[in-house]
């Protein structure tokens, strides 16, 4: 027969058919490349979903010793009622959060929540973490008067709940109300944003069954910044596990999908390089035919 | 006898500093244990006109070779 170089024809459409395969390769590696891909993005979510799971047994534990703080505070809270006065008082939020992401909507609960506040009754604001920070410093940036990262990283230690409440207490002006948002965690797979009052030093004074007691000196501005750390301790512990579950369940969630998006990617890629195997056989067979 | 400190810090701070000589008083291992439930990492920023000012720490760290600046 002539040899191959004398049949342009061929040659061409040969040319043609390997372009073709080659496209079809080109295909085949890039789903290849998406699987790869995916699938790494599949191991690096379930194992952060492993780790949020054992922390989150060590940050239930904690809250719960916790809560016992904020148990106690409650209850002074609610010997202690301000009475309405005439002018609006001055509040100061201090939103309770932290500076990881990939936790779903933890802060954004905050910000919102905070956001519907300052529109009912405006106040002052103080931000604990990086995320509800930079979402809050966009829309109302005017009303900020400290903020505070670095939390959130371990379970929240009394200390850092004290150092915080000094912070506020020596940098956040004048206020005559205190009201904490914060995450309350109410299952492993639920939390809510909620708002809680601090007593002010001047409530206590004021109230009914503090002046029944005779004191030398005057601890009610103590045992107001007391109740402060408490509160804020309690917020703290008690959003770190909310934090914790909701990373948890999001990066389940990431898991699933990814393993979603690899069953239909394999699937392609298998119909992919069946098409080739088919087109090749088809290329030999009719190339055979034509001899 | 009223208290001096009162003049010079708040409540907490004065608590803070009276468990810190506590803690150190303690004998070795309970010292260790006591220091871990005392950890402060938590860093402060004050905003004034809607701008941030510079982010401080609250206990600064022992000093690390090559630290960089802080993420705003």
């Amino acid at each position: 027969m002539f040899a191959r170089s004398v049949r342009p024809a061929l040659n061409v459409a040969r040319a043609a058919n390997v372009q073709q395969q080659q496209q079809g390769m080109a295909t085949l590696r890039e789903i290849e490349q998406r699987l790869k891909s995916v699938k790494n993005i599949e191991k690096i979510t379930k194992s952060m979903k492993v780790v949020a799971s054992t922390k989150l047994t060590r940050a239930e534990k904690a809250m719960r010793e916790a809560k016992k703080y904020g148990a106690a505070n409650n209850e002074l809270f609610k010997h202690t009622e301000p009475e309405a006065s005439e002018e609006a008082p001055k509040i100061l939020y201090v939103g309770i959060s932290s500076d990881g992401g990939l936790c779903g909507g933890i802060h954004s609960s905050i910000t919102r929540a905070i956001k519907k506040e300052m529109a009912a009754n405006p106040g002052s604001l103080a931000v604990v973490g990086d995320k509800p920070k930079s979402q809050l410093s966009r829309a109302m940036p005017q009303a900020f008067k400290v903020s505070f990262n670095s939390v959130g990283k371990d379970v929240p230690t009394f200390a850092e709940a004290s150092a915080i409440a000094d912070e506020i207490v020596k940098n956040g002006g004048e206020w005559d109300q205190i009201k904490i948002v914060s995450n309350k965690y109410l299952s492993a797979i639920s939390y809510e944003s909620g708002v809680t009052s601090v007593i002010s030093a001047k409530a206590l004074q004021a109230a009914a069954g503090f002046q029944q007691y005779e004191m030398e000196e005057d601890v009610s501005k103590d045992l107001a910044e007391f109740a402060l750390a408490n509160a804020i301790y309690t917020a703290l512990v008690e959003g770190h596990a909310a934090e914790i579950s909701a990373r948890r369940t999001a990066m389940e969630n990431a898991s699933n999908n990814a393993n979603d998006m690899m069953a239909s990617l394999q699937l392609q890629y298998n119909r992919g390089r069946q098409a080739v195997i088919t087109n090749e056989l088809i290329d030999i067979i009719t190339g055979a035919s034509a001899l | 006898m009223s208290s001096t400190w009162r003049e010079f810090m708040s409540w907490n701070k004065y608590t803070q500093i009276a468990s810190r000589a506590l803690r150190q008083a303690l004998t070795e291992t309970d010292r260790v244990a006591a220091e871990k439930r005392a950890a402060i990492g938590v860093r402060y920023q004050l905003w004034e006109n809607g701008q941030s000012g510079e982010q401080n720490y609250v206990v600064p760290p022992a000093k690390e070779s090559g630290s960089g600046t802080p993420p705003v």
